[in-house]
């Protein structure tokens, strides 16, 4: 499993913010690792082998690698936008293949069946066609001209809207999501799912937020998060096969799946296969 | 994802997460993601044969041969899933369960009637049921020993005692 490309990858191992010297132990791709401030307060990752790890603090979190990354952690300018409320929200432990939680997040069909009357509702059912590619200079999966209609797209959502989506993945266990910004027209709110593999089948969901909202409290704005990644939760601890399938199988995608299948092919062609299924069954 | 976590609603079944619904006979009806598609028939899921007798549903695997044996005088309490195989759960129990289940003598000394399905992935669902005269009292106690053996079940399988 070592010879896979996502051991070179940046993974979140925890939040800045909630660090300590006393340390996070956690684990990363079935190695255990602690996470801990040092004496400078810097954020510093040990691995169960006594190895120090790489480090990076971005977007409220720290990443590490137990591989050696080739290249920064992908951007996300609107990160550093003015205005914007930064939201950590913290950890949601899933028995899942990190895989299967990203993607999860980048399907919509689900939304009338799995988050009734939050971001959809019968009968507004329809996928309307979108755009999909891999865009070859920044080498990330990209959907745009999403559109879903939403019964309450945001915590700041007063009533129904069709909403539109933009989804990038930036590396193999994490999403960006361009949501349309109900206070601010013409600004997107940025909604993150950053993944942390804990094993193939175990992972910690770290979702985090760039929103125009200056209203609604903090602790709304998380509960708001928390209530949909728990229910997204039911959802992928059942899913069979565990592991991800990356070869064509029993499964029938159709249109509203392209973002999956476009991911899919992806991971393959990088090798990036923890927590994927290689052999169709 | 499991049919069975899905809801019927009308004659049809529908799965949880996207809400494709299914007939009778197997075949899609709908997607709902293109709500302006007829599902084509190669889009279907198996069947199975069901039966409703004395308070359970009886699923048959193949084509079967006879009807689902009576259970007379017991009524359904609940079911749970022991992750563990049904070896380990009759080894807990000190029974082998036999064509109308696995009788348990709890140790409050009340008799629980167990059905074994086994899940394929090392999971056991266990329907509990009790003699119909039982009070609310002996149901709470027995619904609290059957969860006791399922994980007295699954430490055998931890320790690797049971098979």
């Amino acid at each position: 499993m070592m010879q896979d490309a996502m051991i070179d990858e940046w993974y979140p191992v925890g939040l800045f913010s909630q660090l300590d010297v006393k340390g996070r132990k956690t684990a990363l791709m079935g190695e255990p690792i602690e996470v801990a401030l040092d004496a400078e307060r810097r954020a510093r990752v040990t691995c169960g082998d006594g190895r120090t790890l790489p480090v990076c603090v971005r977007y409220g979190h720290v990443w590490s690698s137990l591989g050696k990354p080739q290249k920064d952690l992908f951007a996300i300018p609107e990160a550093d936008q003015p205005g914007r409320r930064l939201v950590d929200v913290g950890a949601i432990r899933v028995r899942c293949s990190p895989l299967r939680a990203v993607e999860n997040f980048l399907d919509i069909a689900h939304f009338p069946f799995v988050h009734t009357d939050i971001l959809g509702a019968e009968p507004h059912t329809e996928v309307q066609d979108y755009k999909v590619e891999i865009r070859q200079k920044e080498d990330e999966v990209w959907a745009t001209q999403v559109k879903f209609y939403q019964p309450k797209a945001a915590k700041s959502a007063s009533g129904g809207i069709t909403t539109e989506y933009m989804y990038r993945v930036p590396a193999p266990t994490c999403s960006v999501l361009y949501k349309t910004c109900p206070p601010r027209p013409g600004e997107w709110d940025v909604i993150t799912l950053f993944v942390q593999p804990l094993a193939e089948d175990l992972c910690d969901v770290w979702p985090w937020m760039a929103l125009f909202d200056d209203v609604t409290p903090m602790t709304d704005l998380i509960h708001f998060q928390q209530t949909i990644f728990l229910q997204d939760r039911s959802i992928l601890e059942n899913q069979i096969p565990r592991l991800l399938p990356l070869d064509p199988g029993m499964e029938i995608p159709t249109r509203a799946d392209l973002t999956s299948v476009a991911y899919r092919r992806w991971l393959k062609r990088h090798n990036y296969t923890y927590g994927a299924q290689l052999v169709a069954q | 994802m499991r049919l069975s976590h899905g809801f019927v609603r009308g004659e049809a079944l529908s799965c949880i997460y996207h809400g494709w619904s299914y007939a009778r006979s197997g075949n899609c009806l709908r997607i709902p993601a293109h709500p302006g598609l007829t599902p084509p028939e190669t889009i279907r899921v198996g069947t199975h044969a069901v039966e409703e007798s004395d308070g359970v549903i009886w699923v048959a695997v193949g084509v079967p041969t006879a009807q689902p044996p009576r259970l007379e005088g017991v009524v359904p309490l609940r079911s749970l899933t022991a992750h563990t195989g049904v070896a380990a759960v009759e080894a807990a129990a000190g029974a082998k369960a036999g064509a109308v289940g696995l009788v348990w003598q709890a140790q409050d000394a009340q008799q629980i009637r167990l059905l074994l399905a086994p899940q394929g992935d090392e999971q056991t669902l266990i329907h509990v049921l009790l003699d119909h005269n039982s009070s609310l009292s002996q149901r709470i106690g027995a619904s609290r020993a059957v969860e006791r053996l399922r994980r007295a079940a699954e430490d055998l399988q931890t320790k690797g005692i049971a098979p």
